[in-house]
């Protein structure tokens, strides 16, 4: 599960707070009782996930749908 | 869910049933199967398939003399379909199938005669491993030597008589046979099976009610190790062939101490239970084979082609989800009950389950009544009880009632200026949310024209709590509904939704319920009602496929008017489903689509749906759609409107709120506060809100991230750009927004998307949602 998502983030953002760039961040995600560890873009100060378009209706959905089926 | 649940429902599918031929032969045989596959030219296959149930098909297939043939349903065309024919040229043409008998018993029978019948008891025995001896005079094989040669050539016979001992079943000449050997060997042998069709052995010593054997078993009332071959009326050589396979099965089952008459039914013979509508069958000619007694491949394939393939199937064509998957209701009902037990690993059919719109139309179209949708209904329940229905599947519809049955949306008053209310409208969320000036006028009517007085009751029914098997909410939402109810004096609902209507006769019976055509179909037509020059298809909403009383109303009500109708192909009791039955639209979005295409497609011309969620659906599909209160309380000229995006979520949201200010103002005389809001300049373009509606992401939800946004800043800046992208949690799903703040400090939108997901740090108060409420523990784990 930890490869199910990409961890390049898209081009350009920066955190709102920080304004560090992003970088891969190694955190729990966790839908319907399951959790597990992924890399996503992050804040490498404060944290800050972002989650794009394309991996929300992507992958993301996929494995949502397939927890809710289990 | 009840095991007996599932058993009720496939006791009235019949697709499983037997075809006419397999039920009315002795031995079984599936003579649709063996139709199938001679007419796919499968001749190997066929016989395998035969060999199943014919016992030493080479020579019983010589001699079937097809009393399917009558009962074929073909005869009500032409003439049964030739089995016997079909038998003929796959024992001539098929590989043999090379018999594997069962590891050897020890249990020893005489079979007392070699004619068919004995030879098939015979043979049926040393399959299962036991050891017969068959007691012959002189030739085996009795009177299948009197057979002409050409359809029963000697080799045949000495082939079937050399599988047999291939088998290792003995041959024994004996020279007479009384009644002091049959007692010897009564009592040496496990058992005896006696072959009266021999016509070397004299069974005239026997007194005759004795060689009459119980029709199933073939037991006799010598003793219960004797059985019994054909009787003297038994004079087919199939029913020799069945008597030899019955009476070997129960010796069997003696030797393995279970009674030889328990659960035999299936080898009785009889009319079967499979529904075959013959609508549409031609007569074709039965094929005459030049050799009958060998009729080669090409004739038996021509044959074979006239069988009828029976098959009942009646709910299938129409319905996208059962004509979809290969099945039937029965199969999919099985499907759906494993899914629900499944303890471990993914449940496959939860998509499946959730693609029914529960519309009835299949018990509608099945001999027997089977609705698939009340199982649907049993299993959705199960499923949110054990926490096992997808979250996601209906969250926004139950959000949407919970919405509509809040203090910004529901609301209940009396007539103006009057204390009592003979009746009460309730006009259903979904239409006062897509035409809230349309009903307003409606109730202004229903006021100037209803003796006694007419309040308005506005708020959901909790039809989507329902559909999505939340009992526990809608039991919530039904208390609170009879409470409103009798606080108003228990007054005559009257109902503009079909949906409503079904929900409140199963949940709310003892609220009397009127629809509202029959309604104002008595009253005087509204002043500014106006025909559309052109036909309408007149749609009736699924909901209302029983409801004939509204169905008659309605048209009679746009006769009046002078709205020319047009009825579609499936109308009235056998209406189609515009895809939101169910709520499957909202679980299956594509499948909800094929559903409302299947509607459109039998019919070109603009609609008429008394349904506004159906209307809407046409529309969002391009089909110009209205709703008879768009003729009869027109805001705009229908043929305008008639061809108008409809309303979308984020719309039908905010028709609900004004129409509650609007009525509270307007026609209640009262004074609505106005919620506050921060008062951002959003800009959201057309394109953009359409992509949001598909996601089911609100303005309100977006307005919801920008405000948090505004007071804390955006969580992330693109610096290439100069994009925003800010995201909130306000309860189970992230909602992420794109945005430009433009020079003048508005707002435009590019993107909004969302995810369920939960990552660390989204900003949001994560509250509950109805649907993971119930069902679901607070963690989002099961309980």
């Amino acid at each position: 599960m930890a490869h199910a998502f990409s961890k390049a983030g898209p081009e350009g953002w920066s955190c709102g707070k920080c304004g560090r760039k992003l970088e891969p961040v190694s955190v729990n995600v966790e839908y319907m009782g399951s959790s597990f560890f992924v890399e996503l873009p992050g804040c490498p100060d404060c944290g800050s996930i972002l989650i794009d378009s394309e991996l929300a209706e992507g992958k993301m959905l996929e494995v949502e749908k397939l927890l809710e089926d289990k | 869910m009840e095991q007996s649940v599932l058993e009720q429902f496939e006791n009235l599918c019949t697709q499983e049933a037997l075809p006419a031929c397999q039920s009315h032969c002795p031995l079984q045989v599936d003579g649709r199967a063996l139709a199938s596959l001679t007419a796919e030219g499968k001749i190997d296959e066929a016989r395998k398939n035969l060999e199943r149930n014919m016992p030493l098909a080479a020579i019983s297939g010589r001699v079937c003399e097809g009393p399917c043939r009558e009962h074929c349903l073909r005869t009500a065309l032409d003439s049964g379909v030739n089995i016997p024919l079909l038998e003929l040229c796959i024992v001539q043409e098929g590989r043999p199938v090379k018999p594997f008998p069962l590891p050897g018993t020890n249990k020893t029978i005489a079979v007392v005669g070699s004619g068919l019948s004995g030879l098939v008891a015979a043979y049926g025995l040393a399959m299962k491993g036991h050891k017969p001896v068959i007691l012959t005079m002189g030739r085996p094989g009795g009177k299948l030597w009197d057979l002409s040669r050409r359809l029963m050539p000697a080799e045949v016979i000495e082939d079937g008589l050399q599988t047999l001992k291939n088998i290792k079943v003995e041959f024994l000449d004996v020279k007479t046979f009384d009644r002091a050997d049959l007692d010897e060997l009564t009592r040496e042998r496990g058992g005896v099976f006696l072959a009266p069709d021999d016509p070397l052995f004299d069974f005239s010593w026997l007194p005759p009610e004795s060689l009459v054997a119980d029709r199933v078993t073939r037991s006799s009332n010598l003793n219960e190790k004797i059985f019994l071959g054909p009787d003297r009326h038994e004079k087919t050589f199939l029913e020799a062939v069945s008597a030899g396979k019955k009476a070997a099965l129960s010796l069997d089952r003696l030797f393995q101490g279970v009674n030889p008459a328990t659960a035999r039914e299936k080898e009785m013979t009889g009319p079967t239970r499979l529904r075959v509508d013959l609508g549409g069958r031609e007569p074709i000619k039965e094929m005459e084979p030049k050799e009958p007694t060998a009729p080669d491949k090409d004739e038996a394939k021509a044959e074979a082609a006239r069988c009828l393939r029976c098959a009942c199937l009646a709910c299938l064509p129409p319905c996208p989800l059962l004509r979809g998957r290969k099945g039937y209701p029965k199969k999919y009902a099985r499907e759906f009950y494993n899914n629900i037990i499944t303890a471990f690993g993914i449940r496959h059919s939860n998509r499946h389950i959730n693609s029914c719109t529960e519309c009835g139309l299949c018990a509608q179209l099945c001999p027997n009544g089977a609705n698939l949708g009340q199982f649907v209904a049993k299993a959705k329940i199960e499923m949110v009880k054990t926490s096992h229905m997808p979250v996601s599947a209906h969250e926004f519809a139950l959000e949407d009632q919970v919405f509509s049955n809040s203090d910004e949306a529901a609301f209940i008053r009396l007539q103006p200026g009057s204390t009592t209310s003979a009746a009460l409208f309730f006009p259903g969320c979904q239409l006062s949310g897509a035409s809230p000036e349309g009903v307003l006028d409606l109730y202004r009517h229903l006021m100037a024209h209803l003796p006694g007085g007419v309040g308005l009751w506005a708020g959901c029914c909790g039809a989507p709590g329902r559909w999505s098997g939340r009992r526990r909410l809608t039991d919530k939402t039904v208390a609170t509904m009879a409470e409103v109810w009798k606080k108003s004096g228990s007054p005559t609902v009257i109902l503009a939704c079909p949906s409503c209507a079904r929900f409140f006769e199963a949940e709310l019976p003892d609220i009397p319920i009127l629809g509202l055509w029959p309604v104002l179909e008595k009253l005087a037509l509204p002043e500014r009602a106006v025909p559309l020059a052109e036909p309408l298809v007149v749609h009736d909403p699924c909901a209302a496929r029983l409801d004939m009383e509204s169905q008659t109303s309605l048209r009679r009500l746009m006769e009046k008017l002078g709205q020319a109708l047009l009825e579609p192909p499936m109308s009235g009791r056998k209406t189609l489903c515009c895809g939101y039955g169910g709520l499957v639209s909202e679980a299956v979005p594509e499948m909800g689509r094929q559903f409302v295409q299947e509607r459109l497609s039998g019919c070109q011309e603009p609609i008429l749906a008394w349904c506004s969620v159906c209307r809407d659906r046409f529309r969002a599909e391009g089909r110009g759609a209205l709703h008879p209160i768009d003729l009869l309380f027109p805001q705009a000229p229908p043929q305008a409107v008639m061809t108008e995006e409809p309303p979308g979520i984020s719309a039908k949201r905010e028709g609900r709120r004004f129409f509650k200010i609007k009525a509270l103002t307007d026609i209640f005389g009262e004074a609505v506060e106005e919620t506050k809001t921060m008062g951002l300049n959003v800009d959201v373009p057309g394109s953009v809100l359409r992509d949001m509606e598909s996601r089911r992401i609100l303005m309100t939800d977006v307005m919801a991230v920008l405000e948090n946004a505004a007071k804390n800043g955006p969580s992330f800046i693109n610096q290439e750009t100069g994009r925003r992208l800010a995201n909130l949690r306000p309860r189970q799903v992230t909602y992420w927004v794109e945005y430009d703040e433009r020079q003048d400090g508005s707002i435009l939108v590019h993107r909004a998307w969302c995810h369920r997901m939960e990552t660390p740090g989204a900003p949001g108060e994560r509250k509950e949602s109805p649907a993971s409420e119930e069902g679901f523990a607070r963690t989002g784990g099961r309980v």
